[in-house]
């Protein structure tokens, strides 16, 4: 969990099975984000106009998540938003994600978070918290409590617990 | 035939400020954390960012900036960064 500590620190403590179980998620979210699906991304002219994005949302649900539409029911100014923002949105979500693992490489029960350090974990946390919860096919509030038995919801209340702790740190 | 009003029609050719980012509900993300990045983000006070969150959990979304396209693009583009579902569209 994470607490707030002098001088806006924050500290993350967790045993090794919570480190191991984040590890792992991690690692996985750092597969799906730097696997991005453009097949536009030879074009070298489109590189060196940086419009080597892709105009269409994702097929996967999760990614749709990561990377929706960005003007509401208009495709085509959607597709032209995508194009010029997706590949920096990529590079944001891939850059938080890298810190937060490189908080866990060095963990050893109990790591130092910079306030800096902890707005990348909010996002890259949340992130994962997006991911784990389209696959889990989560589709309203009422949801959340339902079935922690099984292991992947066991896994995603964790983190919803984990995130919110950073929340009342930072607040 | 347009219904706008003459004045309506002037403040929008003087400050160039139709569009709107709105902010949709989804069932993930949680209520502190909404409220958190519009304070972190917008800068708005605890209270006002309750308020829009309130709004987007109740009423399904909200608005929750106006500007120029652009600035309402770079808003998106940030309520993206953080996971939350944002889009933008010309305020009628």
């Amino acid at each position: 969990m994470f607490k707030s500590g002098l001088g806006g620190k924050l500290t993350l403590k967790l045993d090794p099975a919570q480190h191991g179980v984040l590890s792992q998620l991690f690692d996985q979210m750092a597969e799906l984000l730097e696997d991005p699906d453009s097949e536009n991304g030879s074009d070298p002219l489109a590189k060196l106009l940086n419009m080597s994005g892709s105009t269409q949302i994702s097929e996967d649900p999760a990614l749709a998540r990561l990377f929706p539409d960005g003007y509401t029911g208009d495709e085509h100014a959607s597709a032209d938003f995508r194009r010029f923002t997706e590949q920096d949105l990529r590079a944001q979500k891939i850059a938080a994600l890298s810190v937060a693992r490189e908080t866990l490489s060095e963990w050893t029960g109990k790591s130092s978070v910079t306030p800096q350090q902890a707005q990348h974990w909010l996002k890259a946390l949340n992130d994962l918290r997006l991911v784990l919860g389209t696959r889990l096919e989560i589709t309203d509030d009422a949801d959340r409590d339902h079935d922690s038995e099984e292991p992947g919801m066991h896994l995603y209340n964790y983190l919803t617990y984990l995130q919110g702790t950073l929340i009342d740190a930072l607040s | 035939m347009s219904a706008m009003p003459v004045e309506d029609l002037a403040i929008d050719l003087l400050t160039d400020r139709p569009w709107i980012t709105l902010v949709w509900n989804d069932p993930i993300n949680l209520m502190t954390y909404v409220t958190y990045v519009f304070q972190s983000y917008f800068g708005y006070d605890k209270p006002k960012a309750e308020l829009l969150m309130l709004d987007v959990h109740e009423k399904g979304r909200a608005v929750v900036s106006t500007g120029t396209r652009e600035e309402m693009e770079r808003d998106v583009a940030a309520m993206h960064s953080y996971g939350l579902w944002a889009t933008l569209q010309k305020d009628d």
